[in-house]
């Protein structure tokens, strides 16, 4: 039986035990699980393997970067903080890194510049046969990568790249463990991958659940959850219920419709961020097919002109987003992007008719494939721009398919795409050169819809080379000037990441998609 | 009989190997799966090195032949996507949807077969109508828009089942509701028939002039007899079983083959899918099976004729 007596004296003893215990496991045994019903997973967790979307959702809990940037301090996230790398230093072609001491992956071993140098190196990212090639796409001018002592480590580029440290704060920059990568092999890893994150994944089932559990030698101190369950559901109807009535702490991707049915309850918080991303049309400017009339610049330019734009975006998105008037001014290029730019082809429909009478335009029927619910609303904009362009005697047809395999397959006028901004941040490197310069696939796969011009090729060089902001923003106008020359695409809006959540969490969305459950982005 | 048997089992074999055939025919001539597994910004270099780490550079025929040697050796290789062997990924996710099938099975067994007798025995009746409304309506609602209909009470308004997953007995409610109505009603509506046809026959006549138990007729000689056509019905509504929980899987996120097959296709995952084409074949081949057997179980005379 228990008395007052007892009672206090159980009391006292339980009060003494707990403040004799480590803080981090009593700390740790209050954390609690949360759950997030997600529309997919991925095949795989590689860092390079495995981009996508709905992997960098989740990255960052495993994964850290070399640099970070904040998003914090600057809702563009321009300010690079230090992450593994606490120090870096440019000399001519080469930049030092000094990393942080005593990092520990979840094996328990500790990172070295041994693990950064083959994270960066030619055998995993841009060798011959590299286990993850889609690197030499984020390595270009890599010529050197090198460990010089257990925290220092050097990377050697062909010419002089102020980049590099931006460039460290994407995909490239999460460090994975070198040997544990060698022993098991890029497949295997991909399955059960080990980083330097606040969370280790315990369990991996691509078409069902990632479950990751607290990792308390995170470099940054303990994660606030016990554990994070990414769970696929694939019915937007499950999320939302399961949100609402419990289940979920968090859900991803929500139809724009939809927002306001999940906002209108008490106990659900709705969170949006304007992505790095923007989805487009390309226009084939191939003569393949031979009779192809997209080969005409003025009937793709009255295209152009015969949208309107604002419109459908106010329409399906109302103020959440925009429609950037000019290609590649984009306010997330910082000092590079000029509110006040003039749009040289602005909706104009009697310009477009005009242009398209000048074209060679016989009133054919132009195929634009479409990939199906790829991109949120891209279907619903295509059907009002088919109905602008009959009004100016443009005949197109919307051809939507199941897959991006479909989508690639010839004849072809059109095609959906989308083309992301951050890989150098504040820099128009990556949608400008990268997206659509002389190696990418744009311009080189089978399905390729252009073939970059002199003009653009000889400003592109130009550009690559530039490295003080005053001729790098020169190069970059006069690149950008050569792209809309052609016209090969067509930028529709930027596009936007939103999630819904518990409103007693505080969760701060990033422009990169990440959902950091950790450190200042979310606190429970 | 052993003939018979070794017929049957020959047949099997064929029809399994036609199905594999043919699956790996049309999955390799409708495209190339690189595309649809790396996605759209895939570079050639990665291209190039996926489709030789998988074979996929060789001729067709040689594919075709390294798989059927492979199968020879009770392999069916590995997934495109997760680099795992098929066969463990397929028997990983076989549980759940063979727990759903059968919760499934037995709710709409339950439900079905008695409301088909009650409806036979109260003919034209009040019931009988009510019955047949929620038979025809059970079986006319598409299960994935029923399914979708119970989430958005149970658990987005009343809040009382959970929307997806598995994990508990309420997890199976739901599902199982929506997989089983169709069968349900298809179940109701042929017994229903069925026990009428049986009803009229003679023996039910001189069982009643016997003063035999009306409880006793309809379980120990009516229903009987009115089970060859029922069992039929079993059998062929364990194909849209698996059809069915394609839907439902994906709609309440069950992991079970189903939504694995949805995955599999939308990914191109050629080994996977034609892994989960084999095994649903085999399914129905041994569904056909079991049906041929009980038939003889049932009816002496189909026993005696084979």
């Amino acid at each position: 039986m228990i008395t007052r007596r007892t009672f206090g004296k159980y009391s006292l003893g339980a009060g003494l035990y707990a403040l004799a215990s480590p803080t981090t496991r009593a700390f740790a045994q209050n954390r609690p699980t949360i759950t997030v019903a997600v529309d997919n997973l991925w095949a795989n967790i590689n860092t390079i393997n495995g981009i996508s979307t709905t992997t960098r959702r989740f990255f960052p809990n495993i994964y850290s970067h070399l640099v970070e940037r904040d998003y914090i301090g600057d809702k563009e996230g321009l300010i690079l903080k230090p992450g593994l790398a606490t120090e870096w230093t440019q000399n001519g072609k080469v930049w030092t890194l000094k990393l942080r001491e005593g990092v520990k992956f979840h094996n328990g071993e500790t990172m070295t510049a041994e693990d950064v140098a083959f994270t960066l190196g030619p055998e995993r990212l841009w060798g011959e046969k590299p286990f993850e090639p889609r690197g030499k796409t984020f390595t270009a001018g890599f010529v050197r990568v090198e460990a010089i002592d257990d925290l220092t480590l050097e990377i050697e580029t062909e010419r002089e790249d102020p980049h590099i440290p931006g460039k460290l704060t994407g995909y490239i920059g999460f460090v994975v463990p070198k040997k544990h990568y060698l022993d098991v092999g890029v497949d295997a890893f991909g399955q059960a991958p080990i980083g330097t994150g606040p969370y280790r994944v315990t369990t991996f089932r691509s078409g069902e659940v990632l479950e990751m559990e607290a990792f308390d030698d995170y470099w940054e101190g303990p994660p606030p959850a016990e554990k994070v369950i990414w769970k696929i559901v694939p019915e937007f109807a499950g999320r939302m219920a399961g949100l609402v009535s419990g289940e979920f702490d968090f859900i991803a991707n929500i139809p724009t419709d939809q927002e306001a049915q999940l906002a209108s309850y008490d106990n659900v918080t709705l969170a949006r961020a304007l992505a790095g991303n923007y989805p487009a049309f390309a226009f084939n400017t191939r003569p393949d097919p031979e009779d192809n009339p997209l080969v005409d610049v003025n009937l793709r330019k009255g295209m152009v002109q015969a949208i309107d734009m604002d419109s459908i975006v106010q329409a399906l998105f109302g103020d959440t987003t925009f429609h950037p008037a000019v290609p590649f001014n984009f306010p997330e290029y910082g000092k590079f992007y000029d509110p006040d730019m003039k749009n040289p082809l602005p909706y104009d429909p009697a310009a477009a008719r005009a242009l398209i009478e000048k074209s060679r335009y016989k009133g054919e029927t132009l195929r634009w494939h479409i990939t199906r619910s790829f991109y949120p609303n891209y279907e619903a904009a295509a059907e009002i721009m088919v109905e602008m362009w009959r009004q100016v005697g443009v005949n197109v047809q919307a051809v939507i398919l199941d897959n991006f395999q479909l989508v690639y397959t010839r004849p072809y006028h059109m095609m959906n795409m989308s083309m992301s901004t951050d890989f150098i941040p504040g820099d128009p490197y990556q949608p400008l050169w990268l997206d659509w310069g002389p190696t990418s696939s744009r311009a080189t796969a089978h399905w390729k819809t252009w073939d970059p011009t002199p003009e653009y090729l000889a400003a592109g060089k130009v550009f690559e080379e530039a490295t003080d902001f005053e001729s790098r923003r020169a190069a970059y106008l006069k690149l950008s000037q050569a792209w809309q020359d052609v016209t090969p695409g067509y930028y529709l809006w930027k596009s936007v990441y939103n999630w819904a959540h518990r409103s007693d969490i505080e969760f701060v969305p990033r422009p990169d998609g990440e959902m950091r459950m950790f450190g200042d982005y979310m606190a429970l | 009989m052993t003939r018979f048997w070794l017929i049957k089992f020959l047949r099997t074999v064929l029809t399994l190997w036609l199905v594999v055939t043919f699956t790996f025919i049309v999955l390799r001539t409708s495209g190339d799966p690189v595309v649809a597994l790396l996605g759209g910004d895939a570079m050639p270099d990665e291209i190039e090195q996926f489709r030789q780490q998988w074979g996929l550079d060789q001729p067709l025929f040689v594919q075709y032949l390294q798989y059927v040697a492979q199968m020879a050796t009770g392999q069916f290789g590995d997934s495109l996507r997760d680099h795992r062997p098929v066969i463990d990924i397929i028997f990983e996710r076989v549980p759940a949807t063979l727990s759903l099938g059968l919760a499934a099975y037995l709710m709409a067994a339950l439900i079905g077969i008695p409301a088909g007798i009650l409806a036979a025995l109260r003919r034209g009746s009040f019931i009988d109508r009510a019955i047949m409304a929620f038979a025809v309506f059970g079986f006319a609602l598409p299960n994935f828009f029923l399914g979708i209909l119970m989430i958005l009470f149970f658990s987005l308004i009343l809040q009382v089942l959970p929307s997806s997953g598995t994990g508990t007995i309420w997890h199976f409610i739901m599902p199982a509701i929506t997989l089983g109505t169709f069968t349900a009603g298809t179940l109701a509506r042929f017994t229903r028939s069925a026990m009428l046809e049986v009803l009229e026959k003679p023996y039910m006549r001189a069982a009643a002039a016997k003063g035999v138990p009306a409880i006793k007729r309809i379980l120990f000689h009516a229903l009987p007899n009115a089970a060859i056509p029922i069992v039929t019905i079993i059998g062929l509504n364990l194909g849209q079983l698996i059809a069915g929980a394609i839907v439902v899987e994906t709609v309440f996120a069950w992991p079970g083959v189903g939504r694995l097959l949805v995955t599999a296709v939308s990914q191109r995952d050629l080994a996977l899918v034609q892994g989960l084409v084999l095994v649903i074949a085999t399914t129905m081949v041994l569904a056909n099976l079991i049906v041929d057997l009980t038939y003889g179980l049932l009816d002496p005379r189909i026993r005696k004729g084979a």
